[in-house]
């Protein structure tokens, strides 16, 4: 078994190596914490289903190799394949490098590198931590008027030089009754491991609207943990999809602070996956003021060995009445070998609230099956039709309409392909 | 056509057919009736090769191949096609997609290329108006909130769309009005032709009213136990099936 921790004295030597700049502060405090609490195990409730010991024993073998920031192979094809696919201006972070290139500067955005300004604010969360420890550069991103096209934010990594670790930071602020749009997209490749750590800052002002599309096609292999950290303002509405397609490991913890009153959020997101893929969505939404509402539907398919995990949580505060919080889980188990462990959860404190959550766990449906086949579809072509039936919902409804016709195409792409085994 | 010998299928632990023969050639309409429980439906799951009917006895031929060798769709590409009597709900697989693809399954198997846009949009129109159908339900899901008449003319919709050469049509008339009957009823006249055979498959002679078989089967108990020509279906109308059932096994 490969050693659970994380190996401290190479990440302080390699943190020591970094130079002295803007980040020190925050990268040393970073340390510290990690130094005490170190990364959770699945001891902690909040771990019990993901075990981060593929991301550790990644990081210890990048740490102990010199901890350099990967070079990885030219990903210019790479990137052009993603920005072409969907219409937005693109902030692009290649193997941890910021590069500016695919953006056209647009009168209401304003972006400011972190490593030319000032540190971001470091929530107090281990993968946090390990990401502010490690921190060479960020992105601030303002956002003053609406823009014409959706922000893109693409976080691509390529390992073909050993293990490699790559830590993105990009805070993003809406100015109160902004409307935007914004896709983070997700991707990888290389035969080598590779560890990705992602913080993501969202503050909505007040009455501003924002629609946020994660799309996360990582390869298979390769493990991912993201954080989304959202703070909602007054009035605001923010709605966000996210498209699990890909990774080895994944775990996205997505957290929504709900501080302020008449705030509308709908998180729903979508996962498919096969054998060798683990794929951990954990939603933590924190109603303090009502009235507000909130919706979550996740929705997965799954076959062959693997396992994903669902946990959403709402938390309504005392005093928080007029809340109205729902929670929706579905899954699709196509093989014997697949499982999902959900959990919906709510803590009510307040008194006046409406609450409800439910989830299913099915298999495919053998009527509607032979009904397809009996009019001619192969067996293959059948459940490709349904499983993308099921997915469909979800697709149709992103919040950011120019990226819908990519994420179809992906959804797609990657279902035909995990249909193809059918193992039960 | 479709030559049945001897036939035994069960389901589960419980036997159906129990040495069912039948034998249909193109242009003739046959009618199956018999009480409920029979094993009419079976018979005609069997046909389209459902998987929870297990057969353990005797063959089926279709046009001389082995029936009971293929996968249900390699029985609809053959030109096999089952009109359900409980057709199945499929939200978010829309009916134009269902119809588009079974063609050109069909056709491809025929060794044609695939129907056009505009050439598939046209022919859906003209069946669709043949059966009195709105266009409206080309964008729907298949079946998806259909009204018990709108899936049977949505049944006989995909078989004028996929042009079989065996048309097994399962209780068509249950749970239909007398417009939404006669309609369906003209559909499948229309569809009756010198290379394509029939088997209408129903408890009630009513539909008999409307499209005249050229054989009528008495099914009882899995197995045929009377046979004869429309006049027969007349007969069981005025004295039930019991007289026949105690013919048979006296």
């Amino acid at each position: 078994m490969k050693p659970a921790m994380l190996s401290i004295d190479s990440l302080k030597s390699a943190v020591l190596r970094l130079p002295d700049d803007v980040l020190s502060a925050t990268r040393a405090a970073a340390l510290a914490n990690l130094d005490e609490h170190g990364l959770p195990t699945v001891q902690h409730e909040d771990w019990k289903y993901t075990d981060l010991r593929p991301a550790i024993d990644i990081s210890n073998r990048w740490l102990a190799d010199g901890a350099a920031r990967p070079t990885g192979g030219d990903l210019s094809e790479a990137i052009v394949s993603v920005t072409g696919s969907i219409d937005a201006d693109w902030l692009v972070i290649a193997n941890g490098a910021i590069d500016m290139s695919h953006f056209n500067s647009s009168p209401g955005i304003e972006i400011e590198r972190f490593s030319e300004s000032a540190a971001p604010f470091v929530m107090d969360r281990p993968l946090a931590d390990l990401n502010a420890a490690l921190l060479q550069d960020g992105l601030r991103v303002q956002v003053h008027a609406a823009t014409e096209k959706p922000l893109g934010l693409l976080i691509i990594d390529d390992a073909n030089s050993g293990a490699a670790v790559t830590q993105v930071n990009v805070e993003i602020m809406v100015a109160p009754g902004c409307d935007v749009e914004i896709v983070e997209y997700q991707t990888s490749s290389g035969r080598d491991d590779h560890y990705a750590n992602s913080v993501v800052t969202l503050d909505i002002g007040e009455a501003a609207h924002t629609g946020y599309v994660r799309i996360q096609e990582r390869r298979i292999g390769h493990v991912q943990t993201g954080r989304l950290s959202v703070s909602v303002g007054k009035d605001a509405r923010f709605a966000m999809a996210s498209y699990d397609l890909g990774g080895g490991l994944v775990r996205n913890d997505v957290d929504i602070d709900l501080g302020a009153k008449g705030a509308d959020l709908v998180c729903n997101g979508l996962y498919l996956a096969s054998d060798g893929q683990h794929i951990d969505n954990h939603i933590r939404i924190d109603h303090r003021v009502g009235p507000a509402s909130s919706s979550q539907e996740f929705r997965g398919i799954l076959n062959g060995r693997c396992r994903c995990v669902w946990n959403g949580k709402a938390i309504v505060h005392k005093g928080a009445d007029g809340t109205d919080a729902k929670q929706a889980n579905h899954n699709l188990l196509l093989s014997d070998n697949a499982e999902i462990d959900a959990k919906p959860e709510l803590e009510i404190y307040a008194d006046d609230v409406k609450c409800s959550h439910g989830t299913t766990v099915g298999q495919l449906d053998e009527a509607a099956l032979f009904y397809l086949r009996s009019r001619g579809l192969g067996r293959h072509e059948a459940i490709q039709a349904l499983t993308r039936a099921f997915a469909a919902d979800l697709v149709g409804r992103a919040p950011v309409s120019a990226a819908k016709t990519a994420i179809a195409a992906l959804v797609d792409a990657r279902l035909a392909e995990l249909t193809l085994e059918r193992t039960s | 056509m479709l030559e049945i010998n001897n036939l035994t299928a069960r389901i589960g632990d419980t036997e159906i057919l129990r040495g069912l023969s039948l034998s249909v050639k193109a242009g003739e309409v046959h009618a199956i009736m018999g009480p409920n429980g029979s094993g009419k439906s079976t018979l005609a799951q069997v046909i389209a090769g459902h998987q929870d009917y297990v057969v353990t006895g005797g063959t089926a031929t279709f046009n001389g191949k082995n029936l009971l060798d293929l996968e249900p769709e390699e029985r609809a590409r053959e030109g096999v096609f089952l009109g359900f009597q409980y057709p199945v709900e499929i939200p978010g697989v829309n009916n134009a997609y269902l119809l588009k693809a079974a063609v050109n399954a069909r056709r491809q198997h025929q060794g044609l290329g695939e129907i056009d846009a505009f050439e598939f949009l046209k022919l859906a129109r003209e069946k669709m108006a043949m059966l009195g159908m709105d266009t409206k339900f080309l964008n729907r899901g298949v079946n998806e909130g259909f009204s018990g008449g709108e899936k049977k003319r949505n049944e006989i919709l995909q078989m004028a769309m996929l042009e079989p050469k065996l048309a097994i049509l399962d209780e068509t008339d249950s749970g239909l009005d007398i417009d939404a009957l006669k309609a369906v009823a003209e559909g499948v006249n229309s569809l009756r032709k010198p290379d394509r055979a029939i088997v209408l498959v129903t408890h009630y002679q009513r539909l008999l009213d409307y499209i005249s078989p050229d054989f009528v089967h008495v099914l009882s108990e899995g197995r045929i136990i009377r046979s004869g020509d429309r006049t027969l279906a007349l007969e069981l109308e005025e004295k039930g099936y019991d007289w026949l059932r105690e013919a048979a096994n006296g």
